[in-house]
This record gives C-alpha cells, sequence and structure tokens, in this order.
C-alpha cells in the first residue's frame, strides 16, 4: 500500500523508480526482525538520498522565488504519489502565495496530512512554517503549524529525528552537514521557533488564547537538556501562574469543570491546565517553595486534568519532601477539602496520584511528630479501596502493602502485611453521596444500589474488602485486570514474606479476624455472609470462624484457577504469584505440578520463563528458608526447558539456594540440584507430551542441547560444591592419611566412607557413574569434578577417587558399564574411556601427595627411633615440597592455602616450625592470583579488591559469602547472571525481550544437523563473549588468565579455549573453516570438535557456559612440565609426538593418521595439531591439522 | 511513563509511532517484539478486546481496531491497567477520527488528523487529554473548554 496515495493497490515498480516516492519497500520492514537484509537497505538509502537532493533544491527554489514555479495543480488531483520533496516545495509555495483561501485549504487536506506520513519533517521547512504561522488564519493550518514546529523542536533520537513511524526519512542535520551548500539543521532554525513560540505563549490577547495554549505546549516539546530554553519556560509557566493561580477558585465543591463558568473563569481556567500541564513536563524542583506553592494550589483548580497534574507532581514531591508538601497541603486534607473532591474526580490517574500522594505522606518518618495529619492521609488512602477503578483499588492496595516503588525497605513491606490483615476501614467522616460522580465506564464491582453501598460502607477489615475486590477481579474477562490482579497477589506475598522474615509477632494466620475488629459480631457477620453470598469460594468462612489464613486459601483457589487462562503473560503472573504466596512450611505440590504441566506448553516464550526464573531468586533473597523448596522447583525448568531458560541464573540460584540452605537443608539442596544427572538422557523427539515433573522434556535438539550442558554445569556444581554441602574438608578432617591406608579393601572403604558423610558419598558416585557413562563432555567434568572433591576431602574419599581414576584411566572396566550407557551417537573414544591422557596430570599430583605423605611419614618415623630433632635443612626441603604441591593443587581447584596441608595433617606441626623460625606468614600465599581469585570466586565476589582475610577462612569457607548474600554488596558487578538477577530485583530495564525464533520449527533436525550448526555458530562467538562472563562458572575463565600469569604470562594452550594459543590469525580459521566445508565429518572428527569446542549457545539469551574451561584443561592437555615445553614450542622449537590412535581425517585440512605413527608438532590451535609427517600417507598429505588428544607429545 | 505507542498494519508495518524515554537502539527490538506478538495472539481477536504482555517491569496492552493494531507500552505508573485506559482513549479518538473501526485506507487518509489527535493524547510520554470531546476541540485549536 502507498501511504501518500492510501492506495492499496501496489505501486508498479517502474512508478516507484521513475518517481521519488518511497515505495512500499522503503517502509521499516518490521516484520523481518531486525536483521534487514542488505538490499533493502540499499534500495532505502536511496531513497534517502532522493529525498535529500529534492528537498534541497525545493528549498532553493522556495529562496528564490524567481525560480519557483506554481506545483501544478492537476497532478494533485490524480492522486499521484507525492514525494516528500514535492510537499516540502508545496509548502516553501503556499506559505509565500497570496491567495490565502486556495493554499489553506490545499495545506489543510493535502499537504500537511501526506507530510505527517513521513517520519520526520526537516528543519529547511521552519521558515516556511513559521511564516504560516504569522500570516494564516485558518485554525487547522495553525494547528498543523503547531504540530510540526513541536516535531521539529522535539528531542531527537540518536538518528538525528523524532520518528513517528510512516515512511523512513533520513537524518536532516547529517544531511545538512554533508551538504557544503549549507543545508539548514534543527539548531539554525531552534531558536527561531523557540523565539516565535515565546512570544505566543506570553500573548495575553483574549482572541489569541487557544493558540497561546498551543504555543506553550510545542514549546514544552524543546528538549530539557537546553537550560536556556528550560528557563524560559519555567519563567513563562510561573508568569501564567502568577497571573491566574492566586485568584478564588470558583470550583464547587466535588464539581469539576467548568460548566456554567463565566468567560473570564473559563479562560482563566484553561492558562491554569496549560500552565500545570508544562510544568509537568518539565524536571521537578524539589525544595522551591515556588514550584511546590504552585503545585499544591493546583488541587483546587477546575480543570480535571490540571488537578491530575497538580496531584502528580505533588506525589513525586512528597516522596522526597513529606513534610514540606504535607504543611502547604495544610487544610486540603480535611474532609471536605479538594483532596477528598479527588475522590470522586472523573479521572484514574489522578486518583492512583492522590493514593500514591497518601501513602507517602501517612508513612513519613518525618512526620512522626503530627500522627493526626498522618491518619487524615491515611483515612484517605483507604477510601481509595472502594475505588471502583481497578487501577486505583489496586494502587490502593499496593500502598497499603507497602509497595511504592521497588526500593522498600524489609520493615515497610512486613508493615504493610501487618496493616493489611489487621486495619480497619472505618467509616468515612462525612459520608455525603458523592458516588454519583464516580465514573461509570469500569466500575466494578457491578455500582451498589443505595442500600448496597451503605453496607460496603460499614467498618470493614481491609484484608476481607481486598480478598472480595480481587476475587471479582479474578472473574473479569478482561485479561490486563486478570494480570494486575495476579500482580496484586504477588504483591501480597511479597509483603507477607517480608512479615515472616522480619519475624512480626502476632502473625498467627490462623487466629480468627473477627475478633481483632471492635464491631459488634452481627454486624462483621452479615458482611460476612454478604461476601460469601457473592463469593461462593468463599464458603469456608462460613464456619463462623475467619482467619487470614482461611481468606487467603480461598484466594489462592480462584488464583490457581485463573492459570488456565489463555494468555501466557496472565500464566505467568498467576506463577509468580503462586511462588511468592507459597510459604517455606507447606506442602508444594500442588506449585510443582502446576509449573510441571505449564512448562511442557511450548508457547511459553524464554524470556517469560526467565523472569519466573528471576523470581525464584527474589523468592530467595526473602525467604532463604525456601532454598530447597525453590530448587525443586528449579530442577522442573532445568528438566522442562533446558533449551529456554537462561543457564547463568539457574546455576547462580543453584548456588545461592545451597548456601542458603543452612547446615540442614544442605543435602537436599545437593540432590535437588544433581538429580538432574541421574535423568535418563534425553533421546530427541521421544519425550513429547509427558509431564511428568521427572520426565526430560528435550523434545528439540536444541534443548537436548541445552540440558546436555546443564547436565555439565550440573556436574561441574557438585564436584565444586560437593565438600561444601557434606562439610567435608581435608583441612579439617580429623581420619589421619594413614587410616586409609588400612581400609584398602575397596568395600570397607566404601563402606566406611558412606557411613562417615552420605552427603559426599552420594556426590561421589553420582560423579563416577558421570564419569563412567555421560556424554563425552560430561565425562570430562566428571573427572575434573573428582579431581577437586579428591583435593578437598580427607581420607577415605581422596583415595577412593584416586583408586578410581586409576580404573578410569585405564579404562578396563569400560564394559561393565555400558548397559547403562546410552549412546547419544559420539564415539566413547578409541580406547577405554578416552580420557587417560586427561586424566594423567589428576593422578599424577594425586600420585605427588600421597608420595609426600610417604616421604614425610618415613622422614618422621626415622627422626622418632633416632630421637632426632629436624634440622633447619630437613624442615626447608619439607617445607618446599609443601609449598610445590600446593602449587600444584592450586591448579586444579581452590584451596585455603593457609590451611590446606597436601602432605597431611602429620605435617602441620613441622610446617609451622619452619614458617615461624623464618617468619613466614601463612597467608603469603594469598597473593598468589589463582588463590586470590579462587577465593572470589567462592565467595561470590568479582571483585578482588576485597581483601580475603586468612584468619576468617576457617570452618566454612563459605559462611561469610552465606552470611553475606543478603548484602548487595556482594552480589558482584561484572557477573552477568548477577546483573540480571539485580536488575530483576530493582526491577529496571526498558529493553524489548528477544524475538525467539520458533524452535519448534525444526523437528527434522537429527544430531548431526545440531552439530554442523552448533560449528557453524562457533565462529560467530567472539572473544568479547568469553571476556564478559564472569559468573559463578565462567570467572574460571579468569583463574585461567591468573595461572597463565602464575606461570610467567604464558598462554596455556586450552583443551577448551576456542582462541588460538599459538600462530597466526589466518591459521586459526583453519581448522574451523574445515568444520564447515563438511559438517557431515567422520564421528572420529567429531570427536575432535568436541574437544576442541564446547558446544556454543544457539540463541544469545543462553549463555556460553565458559565454565567448563576449567583452568585444568590447559595443563591436562598435557602435563605440568608442559610450561617449558610449550616456550619452546612459542620460541620455534620444532616438537616431536606419535600418534596414539588412528585418525581418519575429516576435512581438507585434516591429515590422516595412523596409530604409533611420528610426526613434528608445528603448531597448536583450537585444540588441534597442525603436524608434519615423516612420509606421506595414502592420500599424499604430509601435513595438516589433527586433534591434540590423538598425538602424544615426546 | 508511557514508553511507546504504536500502530501497525495487518502485514506488520509501523504505521505510526511515538517513543518516548526508549533508547534509539532498543526501538527496533520493540518493533520487531510487538509485531510479532501481534502477529501471534491478535488473530481472531475481536474489536478493542484487550491483550496483555509483560517483559520486566515494562508492560504491554495492545488490541485490534479494525484494519490496525494498537500497542501500549509503559512501566511504572503506567502499568496494564492505566495502559488500557490509555489505549480506550486512542481507540475512541481512533473511531471519532475515521467514524468507525479503520480499514487501513481509511486509517491512512484521516493520518493527518490522527496525528494530531495522538499530539493531544500523549504529550511527553505521559497521557493527556482523555475526554473524547475536549480532543476533538484541541485538534481544530480550539480552547480545552469553550466559552
Amino acid at each position: 500500500m502507498d501511504l501518500i496515495t492510501s492506495d492499496p493497490t501496489p505501486i508498479p515498480p517502474a512508478s516507484s523508480s521513475s518517481s521519488s516516492a518511497a515505495p512500499p519497500a522503503a517502509m521499516p520492514p518490521v516484520s523481518t526482525g531486525p536483521s534487514k537484509p542488505a538490499s533493502d537497505r540499499k534500495s532505502k538509502k536511496g531513497t534517502l538520498m532522493q529525498i535529500q537532493s529534492d528537498t534541497i533544491s525545493a528549498a532553493k527554489a522556495a529562496l528564490n522565488p524567481v525560480r519557483a514555479n506554481i506545483l501544478p495543480q492537476k497532478q494533485k488531483q490524480r492522486k499521484k504519489p507525492v514525494s516528500y520533496a514535492q510537499l516540502a516545495r508545496s509548502i516553501h509555495e503556499l506559505a509565500a502565495s497570496s491567495d490565502q483561501k486556495s493554499s489553506q485549504k490545499q495545506l489543510v487536506h493535502h499537504v500537511f496530512p501526506k507530510l505527517a506520513v513521513y517520519n520526520s519533517v526537516d528543519p529547511s521547512l521552519a521558515p516556511s512554517l513559521l511564516m504560516l504561522d504569522q500570516q494564516c488564519e485558518d485554525r487547522t493550518v495553525l494547528r498543523y503549524v503547531y504540530y510540526y514546529l513541536a516535531r521539529i523542536l522535539g528531542d531527537p533520537g540518536s538518528q538525528g529525528l523524532t520518528p513517528g513511524g510512516g515512511i523512513p526519512t533520513p537524518n536532516w542535520d547529517a544531511l545538512a552537514d554533508i551538504d557544503a551548500v549549507g543545508g539548514v539543521t534543527r539548531a539554525d532554525v531552534s531558536p527561531r521557533i523557540v523565539e516565535r513560540l515565546t512570544v505566543e505563549a506570553l500573548n495575553a490577547d483574549v482572541e489569541f488564547h487557544a493558540r497561546r495554549l498551543q504555543a506553550l505546549k510545542a514549546l514544552s516539546y524543546a528538549p530539557s537538556s537546553n537550560s536556556e530554553i528550560l528557563a524560559r519556560l519555567y519563567e513563562i509557566v510561573f508568569g501564567i501562574l502568577d497571573k491566574v493561580a492566586d485568584g478564588p477558585q470558583k470550583r464547587k465543591k466535588g464539581i469539576f469543570g467548568t460548566k456554567g463558568g463565566d468567560k473570564e473563569f473559563i479562560i482563566r481556567s484553561n492558562l491554569q491546565y496549560a500552565a500545570l500541564s508544562a510544568l509537568r513536563r518539565l524536571p521537578l524542583d524539589p525544595g522551591n517553595p515556588a514550584f511546590l506553592h504552585r503545585a499544591v494550589q493546583g488541587v483546587t483548580f477546575a480543570d480535571p486534568l490540571a488537578v491530575r497534574h497538580s496531584l502528580e507532581m505533588i506525589s513525586e514531591l512528597a516522596a522526597l519532601d513529606p513534610y514540606a508538601v504535607a504543611m502547604s497541603l495544610g487544610k486540603l486534607v480535611l474532609p471536605g477539602g479538594a483532596l477528598h473532591d479527588v475522590l470522586h474526580l472523573h479521572d484514574v490517574l489522578a486518583r492512583v496520584a492522590l493514593a500514591r500522594l497518601c501513602y507517602s505522606i501517612s508513612r513519613a518518618r518525618a512526620l512522626d511528630e503530627r500522627p493526626d495529619i498522618k491518619s487524615q492521609f491515611n483515612t484517605l488512602l483507604y477510601q481509595l479501596l472502594l475505588d471502583p477503578s481497578e487501577r486505583v483499588c489496586f494502587e490502593a492496595i499496593f500502598c497499603v502493602l507497602g509497595k511504592f516503588d521497588n526500593a522498600e525497605r524489609t520493615e515497610e513491606r512486613a508493615g504493610g502485611w501487618y496493616r493489611l490483615t489487621r486495619e480497619i476501614l472505618k467509616v468515612p467522616d462525612a459520608p455525603s453521596a458523592k458516588d454519583i460522580d464516580i465514573e461509570t465506564k469500569d466500575a466494578l464491582p457491578p455500582k451498589p444500589t443505595k442500600d448496597k453501598a451503605k453496607k460496603t460502607r460499614r467498618p470493614q477489615l481491609l484484608i476481607k474488602l481486598v480478598m472480595r475486590r480481587l476475587e471479582s477481579s479474578f472473574r473479569s474477562f478482561s485479561r490486563p485486570v486478570l494480570h494486575a490482579a495476579a500482580r496484586v497477589v504477588q504483591e501480597m506475598g511479597k509483603s507477607r514474606a517480608a512479615a515472616f522474615a522480619v519475624g512480626l509477632q502476632d502473625l498467627d494466620e490462623g487466629e480468627n479476624i473477627n475478633t481483632y475488629s471492635e464491631y459488634s459480631d452481627s454486624d462483621i457477620n452479615e458482611t460476612a455472609y454478604e461476601a460469601n453470598r457473592k463469593v461462593p469460594s468463599m464458603s469456608n468462612g462460613t464456619s463462623g470462624k475467619e482467619t487470614v489464613s482461611s481468606l487467603l486459601a480461598s484466594l489462592m483457589e480462584v488464583v490457581r484457577t485463573t492459570v488456565a487462562c489463555e494468555c501466557v503473560y496472565v500464566r505467568a503472573m498467576v506463577i509468580k504469584a503462586l511462588i511468592w504466596m507459597q510459604s517455606p512450611h507447606e506442602s508444594f505440590d500442588e506449585l510443582k505440578s502446576i509449573i510441571a504441566s505449564e512448562l511442557s506448553d511450548p508457547a511459553w516464550p524464554a524470556t517469560l520463563l526467565n523472569d519466573v526464573l528471576l523470581t525464584l531468586h527474589a523468592r530467595f533473597k526473602a525467604t532463604p528458608d525456601m532454598a530447597v523448596t525453590l530448587l525443586e522447583i528449579a530442577r522442573i525448568f532445568a528438566t522442562k526447558v533446558p533449551g529456554k531458560i537462561d543457564a547463568d541464573v539457574l546455576q547462580l540460584l543453584w548456588k545461592t539456594c545451597l548456601v542458603g540452605a543452612g547446615p540442614d537443608g544442605k543435602h537436599t539442596a545437593l540432590e535437588a540440584v544433581t538429580i538432574v544427572l541421574d535423568l535418563p538422557p534425553p533421546q530427541p523427539g521421544s519425550m513429547l507430551g509427558i509431564t511428568s515433573i521427572d520426565g526430560v522434556s528435550a523434545s528439540d535438539p536444541k534443548s537436548a542441547l541445552a540440558l546436555q550442558r546443564l547436565v555439565q554445569a550440573a556436574v561441574w556444581f557438585l564436584g565444586e560444591n560437593a565438600n561444601y554441602a557434606a562439610s567435608e574438608y581435608a583441612w579439617e578432617s580429623a581420619t589421619p592419611p594413614g587410616t586409609a591406608l588400612m581400609m584398602l579393601d575397596a568395600d570397607k572403604m566404601v563402606a566406611a566412607a558412606s557411613s562417615r558423610n552420605p552427603t559426599l558419598a552420594g556426590a561421589l558416585t553420582r560423579l563416577q557413574r558421570c564419569a563412567f557413562s555421560g556424554s563425552w563432555e560430561v565425562r570430562i567434568i566428571a573427572a575434573q569434578a573428582l579431581t577437586t572433591m579428591a583435593i578437598r576431602s580427607g581420607e577415605p574419599y581422596r583415595l577412593q577417587i584416586y583408586e578410581f581414576l586409576h580404573t578410569l584411566a585405564q579404562g578396563g572396566v569400560q564394559s561393565q558399564f555400558s548397559d547403562m550407557h546410552i549412546s547419544n551417537g559420539e564415539d566413547q573414544g578409541a580406547s577405554g574411556t578416552g580420557l587417560g591422557s586427561l586424566i594423567s596430570p589428576m593422578i599424577k599430583v594425586l600420585d605427588e601427595m600421597y608420595s609426600g605423605q610417604d616421604e614425610l611419614i618415613k622422614d618422621m618415623r626415622n627422626h622418632d627411633n633416632a630421637k632426632k630433632e629436624w634440622t633447619d635443612e630437613e624442615l626447608k626441603k619439607l617445607y618446599e615440597t609443601h609449598e610445590r604441591l600446593l602449587d600444584l593443587v592450586s591448579l586444579f581447584c581452590y584451596v585455603p592455602r593457609a590451611k590446606y596441608l597436601p602432605l597431611g595433617p602429620t605435617s602441620a606441626k613441622l610446617i609451622d616450625i619452619y614458617r615461624n623460625r623464618h617468619n613466614i606468614s601463612a597467608s603469603a600465599g594469598m597473593n598468589d592470583p589463582a588463590v586470590a581469585t579462587g577465593i572470589s570466586e567462592l565467595i561470590y565476589e568479582t571483585n578482588k579488591e576485597t581483601p580475603a582475610d586468612p584468619d576468617s577462612l576457617d570452618d566454612d569457607l563459605v559462611n561469610a559469602w552465606a552470611a553475606n548474600l543478603g548484602d548487595d554488596g556482594l552480589w558482584g558487578k561484572n557477573a552477568p547472571a548477577m546483573n540480571r538477577v539485580n536488575e530483576f530485583l530493582a526491577g529496571a530495564g526498558t529493553d524489548a525481550p528477544d524475538v525467539e525464533e520458533n524452535i519448534t520449527s525444526r523437528p527434522s533436525m537429527s544430531y548431526d544437523d545440531m552439530w554442523a550448526k552448533t560449528l557453524l555458530e562457533t565462529t560467530e562467538l567472539g572473544e568479547d563473549d568469553r571476556s564478559s562472563g564472569s559468573s559463578s562458572p565462567d570467572s574460571i575463565g579468569s583463574v585461567e588468565t591468573s595461572i597463565s600469569s602464575h606461570f610467567g604470562g604464558m598462554n596455556y594452550p586450552s583443551l577448551f579455549s576456542s582462541k588460538p594459543a599459538y600462530g597466526s590469525s589466518q591459521s586459526t580459521e583453519k581448522p574451523v573453516a574445515s568444520r564447515f566445508s563438511n559438517p557431515s565429518g567422520s564421528s572420529s572428527s567429531l570427536y575432535g570438535d568436541t574437544i576442541n569446542e564446547e558446544p556454543p549457545p544457539y540463541t544469545s539469551p543462553v549463555r556460553r557456559f565458559e565454565s567448563f574451561e576449567n583452568p585444568l584443561a590447559g595443563p591436562g592437555s598435557s602435563s605440568f612440565e608442559s610450561s617449558q615445553d610449550e616456550e619452546r614450542v612459542s620460541s620455534g622449537n620444532p616438537q616431536y609426538g606419535s600418534a596414539l590412535y588412528d585418525f581418519s581425517a575429516g576435512g581438507d585440512d585434516e591429515l590422516n593418521l595412523t596409530a604409533g605413527e611420528e610426526v613434528e608438532i608445528e603448531y597448536e590451535v583450537d585444540g588441534w595439531f597442525y603436524v608434519k609427517k615423516k612420509r606421506p600417507g595414502r592420500d599424499g598429505k604430509t601435513a595438516g591439522l589433527v586433534p591434540v588428544l590423538y598425538v602424544s607429545q615426546s | 511513563m508511557l514508553l511507546a505507542v504504536l500502530i501497525a498494519n495487518p502485514e506488520g508495518n509501523i504505521l505510526v509511532e511515538r517513543f518516548n524515554g526508549v533508547p534509539a537502539e532498543e526501538r527496533l527490538h520493540w518493533r520487531s517484539f510487538l509485531v510479532k506478538l501481534g502477529a501471534d495472539n491478535l488473530k481472531g481477536i475481536k474489536n478493542e478486546e484487550l491483550l496483555v504482555a509483560c517483559h520486566k517491569s515494562v508492560y504491554i496492552v495492545y488490541t485490534v481496531l479494525g484494519d490496525v493494531s494498537i500497542y501500549l507500552v509503559g512501566k511504572d505508573n503506567y502499568d496494564e491497567l492505566a495502559l488500557s485506559e490509555a489505549i480506550f482513549v486512542i481507540t475512541s479518538a481512533l473511531k471519532d477520527v475515521c467514524g468507525k473501526p479503520p480499514t487501513e485506507r481509511l486509517f491512512l487518509d484521516k493520518y493527518g488528523k490522527i496525528c494530531l489527535c495522538f499530539d493531544e493524547i500523549v504529550w511527553k510520554g505521559l497521557l493527556e487529554n482523555t475526554d473524547k470531546e475536549r480532543i476533538k476541540r484541541l485538534i481544530r485549536l480550539k480552547a480545552p473548554t469553550e466559552f
């Protein structure tokens, strides 16, 4: 459709190219989403350039009257597409035309309406518009002139224009700048426009009245960043108010509008309105008594809009300075005063502002000395609970609940709950029947008859009133009303949680609430009866005993039924409300099953699910006791919609909840997280329609992959936190290392272990199973997690893991597990578990620790037998071993250096002796970046400035972290997940939700396709992507760097890192490119790839798990001594190695290998070696890429 | 704050938009999000039936009127119910200007007048006039209350 002619038939392409009218293609192609095709942009650019040149020539033509030719009239009659330039030219010409009448007609009916279709107007039109403004008398023309002047004046976006939809226009200012001939920019014309409008706004001529109002309005569009214009606006507004605000207000009580007023009064009222409207658009000026004075005066004005603006301004001022506002309002709040009139004002927003004003003043600390004032405003606030408009009533409920913005203190919210459940709405002091004025358009509940109105005026408990109102709202058919009602319930839940959190006395919800009321039972029963008759669901209240919990129960019943609403957003809000109303000690089975069945619905958009997930965070923050419950709920998200949720936010929830669960709940919490590991791997497509909570719902490859990554995260999490959950630390273990040796019989060892610490034993078992039966990535991470546990745990766990790792390295028992193993199509490795080379450094460190311990025991025995003291030399040697082992261990996981004893508890005494003798501070190691990072990791503090006090590391390292969780300071700054949580808690953000692609639209995709997709997306992840992540697991990335710096600034070749460690950037691309060219590579090349890369996310919201770029990965690829090796490589010395397994090339860049073949390693990139063979293979190639793990370096 | 008013045709082309307090780089996202929202949900919806959505602390109320779909985005005071009030003002002004629920052609025919109405209804991110008669007067450059 052509916007200009309004002709729905599409313009033939020829006309669009010949004329400069914007073709349909130039409309913003919104439906195609953010990624506009380049070609489209090109054509648009062409159009814009055309507009530009036309405009400029039009402007020149107008400036040069000799050459100005009158626009051919006929052309317009035929409704031909009219270009912007033609319109612009018409304006110039018509403004200069002597024939006012015909030119006005053209302007009103043709030029101005058509011009409006363009996104913006260019500043060069301003002179002509101003000319029209001065000469023209036609009201409609003038109205358009003000409209366009305001648009030119308006605050431009970054594109230099105030976009208005319709046909896109260029950035006029930028064009004018480019144009050497001297284009007109906004800066050129703004002063003239402002000048003209100012003159008009000051014109007190009665004939000019209406224009004066419009001029002031247009002037208010000037950007507020211009202080000069701002000052002028204030001057004009206050000037007007000085003249019109002070006289006696003729407003009759409760009657708004100016019907029947005389001319002078009406003019005054209009000016009052215009001035206050403009003032409302100006920045608030708190502390300025004149501002406050004028704003307060506005409450008494006759114009309803003026009253609204005035109330909005003073409610904002009251939030800043309640005392001053209360004093200026003075008597207006008294019964019969202007504020009471507002109750009957037909303007919803005015009443909303009144509610907020009442809240600010009635809760102000500054007014503690004046309880009378506070109670007057409080009374007014409670009156608003009866408001016929939901918007106003709900705002009043929010205010009663203590919700004002999102920054209230817990105590305020708690007090809010107390008020709601205990306070009573008293009979209004002046119960005049003014309901007549109340608007009827959205009167709900249905307007009561006079008889009924009397009844609702009876004193009532607020909670009963609110419950009844909510129940009736929940029966509404309007989705916004349902959504808002659910939101009110959510806020009730927040206040209730706060009340429990601060331990408000008297919160027994089982108490009969009617005893709170000082009114006769019969009275209350009558209202209760009435309520029950109207609301069947409240039947459990009829038994005579009405309690808060019975009221809540019936409300929640209604809320739950709302989950059947068609609108997914309403459902989400209902779920949030249910989460908030859930208390820690109630059964949450119902909530669980509601969520489980909801999540099975593919209609849920990811952003909404993440919102619910963030709600779990907020709920946890309010009630840490809920940790286990919330984890159970989070688990449903993990299993049902793994592809849609923000994995970072989920992991953050795991971690915070684990800590929040406290000593008793830790075991359960860990179970709740790692139950994910017990689930059978998802089979694409086979799980559709299962709604059980434990069923894995990975109906498409994308979510299958996401689930897989979630499993990896869970494994990582388990390894990282099992010791914390089990409160088992080697450095606190009471069991001496020797004991374990006595339990070498494996069965005894396991029995002993599980009887001593079932949590740790359970975690161990899970990890062991994962190390055998998971996917390749899971197995790697499980091995790493086991190592972490081995290092951190005392005996017999360490020995148990040591044994297990040995078995794993040899891989002999793979077959035993084969029945448990469900293949997901990957090669499990050429021999054994395929983890051999990865595990060997882990075993090595344990080997070293054990041999060090043996050595120590032997030495001690020797000393004891010979009754010799330890010489300083011997102690030094011991200490050096200790330090060396510490360094090694720190590479794998964080341990507290001051306390950790790699040589066992028996070494403590000797080490101490040496340290004391040489004045070595035990905390010296704190400077070790790896350790420092480790601590920051553990306490969630990404800000390294916070000194981790070594002495406070005792007991539970993480206790400090736990205790400080509630403190916002600890919610680090750069962790994206934490940012998201904090942003959510603060209620910030105006960003649009991501438009997700329809994930169910690719049902035919196989795992192979999936991998291909994975690989394709790999390159799109820039370095920014990886450096930005630093939430819990992500921050390992920084460990990686710190470790590198620990080793002389070396970059480690990382198994997982896609950053090229060596080689030119050109060669970096090579292996990846080969993946593209051959996505259906053999299984062995897939194997290589999986080592090479973590699967990157499919969609941007799902962040990459950089977590798994464990520092282990670096040394793990070779051995500890490799740092020296790498140095050699980097200095250009070739390295040699031999092929461990057969490798068949999957792409052109790859090289076939036969096990045992000798190769020369040129460089490593991205988990691949570029190697040269001594002689060409069957394919004739001598050089190419092979996976790192296929080659053993010699 | 009334963050945005958008009117789109059935194909998802934006006919009118008024953004307030939304960074320029976010506008494109909002456009695509809203248009997608409409495409997914507005089929078969009665004229002026209100639909709701929310994202973080931002609320969206939208509806369909004749051939055009109308989207309002707001936050803080402009929650889903306040937006419902605002959208009611807009739809009744549109019906007033067009004489009936507009076809796309009719909408474009009356485009200029519609812009003037919007100018009176939403003023710098705040709802201004809500009264039909008053809006009618103001777009003809008459005083809000006539004498």
